[in-house]
């Protein structure tokens, strides 16, 4: 039976429900976003009693479809005040949908400051005592839960941030290996899993059972698909190689990397913290260049590297890479990775980090390029100081506490790491997106800088509009399906790629979808998504970049954000 | 003319001593295409999937100006 767990925080109550009819054909965002817009009040405090957090498994995790095991977190955010999916890799999403469980709901709030786990198994949930765990750090919960309850299970946790209920903190769930570094980190949604005094769910079941209806048709499908990832040059040859980090150099070339808080396009020392370096350094201290975040990964973007200290980071992604390196102005990537790690470990957004980071150096509270003073001002997150809880706030606090205007966010989530300016399609899924500067919500760095699925220059507004459109269309159908979202540089660029999708999904659920109908619960996700915002109190005017982005040039380029406000009122015209 | 060629993920291991990210200065004749400096370069056409001339995506058969920067990619993404 597929079941929606829903865990009462307020009575301690945890029950098991059938799967309503009405949510049988949604997974992933579609479901979170679909649950979170009927039973949370748009007005409602996000750390209140009637925020609920989300957690579900894609349409396809769980099965042997090639790279499908990402999760959604989802919630009205702390961070934005709009409604959230925060997408995440690890093990927990094939566990989940190999136990029937399409989605667990956390709601209501305890009385008290006692803090709760939460173990799921084939026999059922059950609540725990997690006074022990509290205060400490994901990597030291995450083992103690491994050591506990067996090494292959998985651990979703919040750090001490999640404690706090700081702004810009995550939910992390662990890797194969043990690393609590798979975060659906944006957004805040640590802080709403804090604020129902949960530190950490165990679920414990294997990773490959879920139902199949035509499991033949599925496994024909699901070959083709794989065959079709593995022969695209970016997922089959780029990726597997460098992993995203391989980014850096191309989107500092291109001039559209952000540097010291989005003054430059370009940093000198970008090849230090790129994927190139990354991977030498990884190999000659015994780590891997390449690493696969959940099981039945093709693409294997992620990495291990070892640090100085004897501790490992893994991975150090592109966008951590840039928050920490040309942002600050730090060329050290030792330094990137400890920042990345003590993120990690305190329960931190990298992104929202970065940012608040390039924001308080912008303010001068620490020098540009002080690698060792960010290590520091980082660690005092964990210990609740006044700064440090400014810092966990993200980019939009840390600005209004020091009076600094140039602070990059959209809807108060920080702008991730290709400038509006000369990558102006991302700009305009920045501006739009309901989920607030969001770079995998409509990743026009695709036709903008890559040369995958056409080219559109980068710098003119033309064709902005349509491409972030599309892509945020298809993209929150991709992230419904549980499919990693890299799956659609292939996809945007061979058209057996989606019906391929819609034959999986057809075999798994013993449907007749078409291609058409993914489009459609694309466009109904981003529907329900934006009502929810206007019913919150968004408006026109929470779709547009901070003002600095359409007064102040961009070198190399010298081009300013210059999409106009009719056209970015066009993006949701479906 | 002269020109300053970068070379990344992997593609430096075609030039004997470079480094990705390090500036590469060639000498090529006036009027060069990128395909003529890949040539020059002796790197082969199918490793190349991207080229940037001063950041801005160029083709293979567009020609070169003195002083131009140049930047060679094999299949790259992420995010």
């Amino acid at each position: 039976m597929v079941k929606v767990l829903r865990i009462n925080m307020t009575n301690r109550e945890i029950k098991s429900e059938e799967l309503p009819e009405k949510y049988a054909l949604l997974g992933g965002r579609a479901l979170t976003s679909q649950i979170v817009s009927d039973e949370v009040p748009a007005t409602s405090d996000p750390l209140g009693p009637f925020n609920k957090l989300v957690i579900a498994p894609g349409l396809l995790s769980g099965t042997s479809a090639p790279s499908s095991g990402r999760l959604s977190v989802g919630a009205k955010s702390p961070l934005t005040g709009g409604i959230k999916e925060s997408n995440a890799g690890g093990i927990t999403s094939q566990k989940l949908a190999s136990l029937g469980i399409k989605a667990l709901i956390l709601e209501g709030q305890p009385e008290g400051n006692d803090w709760y786990g939460i173990k799921i198994t084939s026999d059922g949930a059950e609540m725990f005592s997690a006074q022990d765990l509290a205060g400490k750090g994901t990597y030291e919960v995450t083992s103690l839960c491994r050591d506990r309850y067996g090494a292959k299970v998985a651990v979703i946790t919040i750090g001490p941030a999640g404690e706090m209920r700081l702004l810009a903190a995550g939910v992390t769930n662990n890797d194969t290996e043990g690393n609590s570094s798979r975060y659906a980190g944006r957004g805040g949604l640590g802080a709403v899993m804090g604020s129902k005094k949960v530190k950490v769910i165990v679920v414990d079941s294997p990773s490959f059972n879920a139902p199949v209806k035509d499991a033949e048709k599925f496994k024909e499908a699901a070959k083709k698909f794989s065959k079709i990832l593995m022969d695209h040059p970016v997922t089959g040859t780029g990726l597997p190689a460098y992993g995203t980090n391989v980014l850096m150099n191309i989107i500092n070339e291109a001039g559209t990397l952000p540097t010291r808080n989005f003054r430059y396009g370009r940093f000198d020392g970008a090849a230090g913290v790129s994927g190139e370096k990354l991977a030498e350094v990884a190999v000659a201290r015994g780590g891997k260049a390449t690493h696969a975040c959940h099981p039945g990964c093709v693409m294997r973007c992620s990495n291990i590297y070892p640090m100085p200290n004897g501790k490992v980071c893994a991975p150090v992604e592109y966008e951590t890479a840039w928050g920490f390196g040309p942002n600050l102005l730090i060329a050290d990537l030792d330094q990137v990775a400890m920042l990345n790690y003590i993120c990690n470990d305190v329960g931190l957004d990298t992104i929202e980090t970065g940012c608040a980071l390039g924001v308080l150096m912008e303010a001068g509270v620490i020098s540009f390029g002080d690698g060792k003073a960010a290590i520091e001002m980082l660690e005092e997150v964990g210990r609740g100081t006044a700064l440090g809880r400014i810092l966990g706030s993200g980019s939009v606090v840390a600005g209004k506490t020091y009076g600094v205007t140039r602070v990059p966010a959209v809807k108060g989530q920080g702008i991730p790491a290709y400038d509006p300016r000369s990558c102006k399609g991302n700009g305009v899924t920045y501006a739009t997106s309901p989920m607030g500067a969001d770079h995998t919500a409509g990743y026009a760095v695709t036709a903008n800088i890559l040369s995958v699925g056409g080219q559109v220059n980068p710098l003119l507004p033309e064709g902005q509009v349509d491409l972030s459109r599309n892509l945020q269309i298809a993209t929150a159908a991709v992230d419904s399906t549980g499919l990693c979202l890299f799956v659609a540089f292939a996809v945007l660029d061979n058209p057996e790629g989606l019906p391929a999708i819609v034959d999986m999904l057809n075999a798994q659920y013993g449907l007749a979808l078409s291609v058409d109908d993914v489009v459609k619960l694309g466009q109904q996700v981003l529907r329900v998504e934006r009502r929810f915002n206007s019913e919150a109190g968004f408006t026109r005017a929470d779709d547009r970049l901070p003002e600095f982005f359409q007064t102040e040039d961009l070198p190399p380029h010298n081009t300013r954000f210059d999409v106009s406000e009719a056209d970015l009122d066009s993006v949701f015209n479906f | 003319m002269i020109l300053e060629v970068r070379v990344f993920a992997g593609l430096e291991k075609q030039i004997p001593g470079a480094r990705y990210g390090q500036p590469v200065e060639v000498d090529a004749p006036d009027g060069s295409s990128v395909h003529d400096l890949l040539r020059i370069l002796n790197i082969s056409e199918e490793l190349v999937f991207a080229v940037l001339i001063n950041g801005v995506h160029a083709k293979k058969e567009d020609t070169l100006k003195p002083g131009d920067r140049v930047s060679f990619f094999p299949p790259v993404g992420g995010g």
